[in-house]
């Protein structure tokens, strides 16, 4: 008891030096907020009304952010076939499913606008590095999944299976497949929702899509031109939304 | 006479455990006849088909299957495979594919590898699919989802399956457990039937003497881990039947109260 009552102590004085410790060290002029009113109005004033004369932008950018998603999606799907397989301990032995699962979370800790700026140096501006920075950071995710689906169906047909003489790759085919594969389609629609998400923030770091204008207009101080653009980009968030329950509930 | 199964002196322990599931069992079935093991449950009649089927490894003895020695340390080769059909007891389906898919898929150890992983059987793998349904009574099921059928049709598309198989030994480990009594006679009625009409061995076990019975010629009794007795149905003795269902040594204290 005494000790948890310290446990606790400790645990309030630790939270409260933290908060503390952020406050001091940085730059936190609340004063700052005070004044900034009148030019948060004057900003939003100036992104009022929205510029509607973009929409020639809004559409060719919105386009390149959706094949951006499609393709990148279709890259992450193709990688993760493999790689899911080899993450899984229904397939594979612990020496292979353990170091794959290693780089999978390797790949998942990497923010994806700092593989989007390392795929631009790579290979330059453009929708390219976007599709090659999308398809990279989903496989962390999307292959973790298809493993957990692989591992996930019931035990007893893959039994079944291998008695009748069938090897791993037809028990996983036979077997396995037809049981995971309703996880699949729903796993691979919730990242496909989540990389077209993230897509539009791509082009900020020149890696191609809607985000290139927002990026541009906010630059040029053209903020009712940037105002249509971040509303198109909440209706493609809404709408990706809409669609994205739609499908669910068609594979719950 | 040909050999369906040959067993010397086996011993296995699962894993983890001291306590022996089957103990020194020895037993030697001709091709041909049908058998049914009969037990409590733990008895080690799961264990023992199991075992036959090549998915047991780590125990002592002899074992030979079909005239092939069992490896005590690792599973058969995959060409063997099919030689053994298996009914599981909890049917081991796959729910969300068809009917003629799940009874296919019996075949898939006699196919070509490329055509097994494809799913593309020849007309000959049709045939015998056919063919099996046709015998198991389902054959207008074809195209159901298994996850839309009753556990009585259920059963029928696993003894399907394990017929798609073209077994010389079918091993049935309590087929008819999950069914009532005249569901239960019919199921074992068309298992013994169909092994009968393609010259294969059937073991089947039970818990149900009167099945047992009705459908085996030979009747063997386990409890323990042992084989209690062995005999041709006509001399199945009574008195050894119950024997074999008795209650365990009651224990000293438990179910005593203490009277005053």
């Amino acid at each position: 008891m005494r000790l948890r009552e310290f446990g606790g102590f400790a645990a309030s004085a630790l939270i409260a030096g933290a908060v503390l410790w952020s406050f001091v060290t940085t730059d936190v002029e609340l004063s700052r907020l005070m004044s900034a009113g009148p030019r948060i109005a004057g900003f939003l004033g100036r992104m009022f009304p929205p510029d509607p004369t973009v929409m020639a932008e809004i559409m060719k950018g919105s386009a390149e952010t959706l094949r951006i998603a499609i393709l990148g999606s279709l890259g992450a799907t193709v990688l993760s076939i493999p790689l899911g397989i080899l993450a899984s301990e229904t397939m594979v032995s612990r020496a292979v499913f353990r170091p794959i699962r290693m780089l999978l979370a390797f790949i998942r800790a990497i923010p994806l606008i700092l593989v989007a700026m390392l795929m631009v140096g790579a290979v330059g501006l453009g929708p390219l590095p976007g599709i090659i920075a999308i398809a990279f950071h989903a496989t962390g995710m999307l292959a973790k999944f298809y493993a957990e689906a692989i591992d996930g169906v019931s035990r007893a047909p893959i039994a079944a299976l291998e008695s009748a003489g069938a090897g791993p790759l037809v028990r996983l085919r036979h077997a396995i497949w037809p049981q995971m594969a309703p996880v699949v389609a729903r796993d691979t629609i919730f990242r496909f929702e989540l990389n077209l998400r993230e897509s539009l923030i791509l082009g900020i770091v020149g890696a191609g899509g809607i985000g290139f204008y927002i990026q541009t207009y906010v630059r040029s101080f053209q903020y009712d031109k940037a105002a249509s653009v971040t509303i198109a980009v909440v209706l493609m968030v809404i709408a990706i939304e809409g669609i994205n329950v739609a499908l669910r509930r068609r594979f719950a | 006479m040909s050999i369906a199964a040959q067993i010397d002196d086996l011993s296995f322990a699962h894993l983890g455990t001291d306590l022996p599931a089957l103990d020194r069992v020895s037993l030697f079935v001709p091709a041909g006849e049908s058998v049914a093991l009969l037990g409590p449950s733990g008895a080690g009649k799961t264990t023992l088909l199991a075992l036959l089927d090549g998915r047991l490894q780590g125990w002592a003895g002899r074992v030979s299957v079909l005239g092939a020695p069992l490896d005590p340390d690792h599973p058969p080769p995959r060409a063997r495979r099919p030689d053994t059909g298996f009914v599981f007891q909890e049917f081991a389906l796959v729910e969300r594919s068809t009917v003629l898919r799940n009874v296919l898929n019996g075949r898939l150890g006699r196919m070509s590898p490329l055509r097994a992983l494809l799913g593309s059987p020849t007309a000959h793998d049709l045939g015998i699919a056919r063919t099996a349904l046709a015998d198991c009574g389902i054959a207008d099921l074809a195209e159901r989802r298994v996850d839309s059928l009753s556990g009585g049709q259920r059963q029928r598309v696993a003894i399907a399956r394990c017929l798609a198989q073209e077994p010389r030994l079918i091993l049935a480990d309590e087929p008819v457990s999950n069914l009532d009594p005249a569901r239960a006679g019919e199921i074992l009625a068309l298992l013994t039937a169909a092994a009968r009409a393609r010259g294969a061995t059937a073991m089947f076990s039970s818990h149900q003497p009167d099945l047992a019975r009705r459908f085996a010629q030979r009747i063997i009794g386990i409890r323990g881990g042992r084989i209690v007795f062995d005999v041709p149905t006509s001399e199945l003795n009574e008195d050894a039947t119950a024997d074999l269902y008795r209650d365990p040594k009651p224990m000293p204290g438990i179910g005593l109260r203490a009277v005053s």
